[in-house]
């Protein structure tokens, strides 16, 4: 793998793209790096374990590779990195049960600032609210990830779901309701 | 009125202040959804994921890089099946397989009626695939067919849609020699058969 030298690391977003076009070695790779985290975090929500999340976001990767030239530049690289991995990930959840972590898995939190006792709450508190979100329908679920976990604005989130703004809010808003319903009132 | 699922939610993120609706203050519905909505907030933003070990990353960067210069290296498929959507080819070739059926279906409807056909249909000696097989050219649509997807494999049919899985056309070219052998029997007893 070819290591981004610094004048690549120094270009703007449109010209990294065009470097990419230009088969510049090391530009996609650069790409890669700077958007591998929030892809991951995003397949992995959807997904729940990380061996599927990073399967879907090497896809992501190589789709986006494959569809440079076809990106337009209307929305940014990580908005259009997004909706590719919203649309694998909704695919591949249709297809397939999502693979929960154990618990032990499911978090990562600075355990020093709490107890054993405690850090099992959590874990479990957690598995229920993310197994709630798997039940969600899924414009919603992908309106609650990409809201409340991806801080994406209602405008962004439009632009990847192919939606608009009203009815993000309004998916926003069901998405919250229904798990208030799932979760049965409990103090999640 | 009560406040709409956009005002609510508005409030909820903190994008409009409470105090521009003042409905909120007088109606305890709209106040108890307001703050179901923001514990749910709250509850769904403390669910973490597991960060993956730093080593992860360079590995994932490498296997992506390989992906990349794997589809770098042999893009022949994905482009040809680009420049099939591009182009209008995949039409053509529907449209020439199309014909192609209407051709044969016309030719077997038409069989009965043509004498020296049913002579040698009667005869049930006839070797439908080694006449073809002895002059391809003599049948205008075959020469269509032939001409328009000389350049045509497999592959690209399969690209094109044309042999999924699950097709005829997959299922023909994924037999086994015995299969083969078996299917060419069954269609020459067929063919050989009078009035077929």
């Amino acid at each position: 793998m070819d290591t981004p030298d610094a004048a690549l690391a120094a270009l703007d977003e449109r010209a990294l793209i065009e470097a990419c076009l230009a088969n510049e070695p090391g530009a996609f790779d650069l790409i890669v790096e700077r958007h591998r985290r929030s892809v991951y975090m995003l397949c992995y929500r959807f997904v729940g374990n990380h061996e599927d999340a990073s399967d879907l976001s090497q896809d992501v990767f190589l789709r986006a590779y494959r569809g440079l030239r076809s990106f337009r530049g209307q929305s940014s690289l990580g908005t259009w990195l997004y909706r590719i991995g919203v649309n694998l990930c909704l695919n591949r959840v249709s297809a397939k049960a999502p693979a929960v972590e154990s618990i032990d898995e499911r978090q990562f939190v600075d355990e020093r600032a709490e107890s054993p006792s405690e850090a099992m709450l959590r874990a479990e508190r957690g598995a229920r609210v993310r197994a709630a979100i798997a039940q969600l329908p899924r414009k919603q679920r992908a309106t609650l990830i990409l809201r409340a976990y991806h801080d994406m604005s209602h405008q962004e989130i439009a632009d990847v779901l192919d939606s608009t703004v009203g009815a993000v809010k309004a998916n926003f808003f069901h998405a919250l309701g229904s798990l208030k319903k799932i979760l049965g009132g409990e103090d999640a | 009125m009560h406040l709409t699922p956009d005002q609510l939610v508005d409030i909820a993120e903190g994008a409009t202040p409470e105090s521009s609706m003042p409905h909120l203050a007088a109606c305890a519905a709209c106040r108890a959804q307001l703050n179901e909505l923001r514990s749910m907030v709250s509850a769904v933003g403390k669910v973490g994921v597991p960060e993956p070990s730093p080593l992860f990353w360079d590995h994932f960067s490498r296997r992506v890089h390989d992906a990349v210069e794997h589809a770098r290296l042999k893009p022949a498929r994905y482009e040809l099946w680009r420049w099939l959507r591009a182009s209008g080819v995949r039409a053509t070739i529907v449209a020439a397989l199309a014909l192609l059926v209407v051709v044969l279906v016309v030719s077997r409807t038409r069989a009965p009626h043509d004498a020296a056909t049913q002579v040698a249909a009667d005869a049930g000696a006839r070797d439908v695939w080694s006449d073809v097989a002895a002059d391809p050219d003599s049948d205008a649509s075959l020469t269509l067919v032939a001409s328009l997807t000389a350049g045509i494999g497999l592959d690209a049919a399969g690209a094109a849609g044309l042999a999924h899985e699950g097709s005829a056309e997959h299922a023909v070219t994924h037999m086994s020699d015995g299969e083969l052998r078996e299917l060419q029997r069954l269609l020459k007893e067929e063919m050989a058969r009078p009035g077929a």
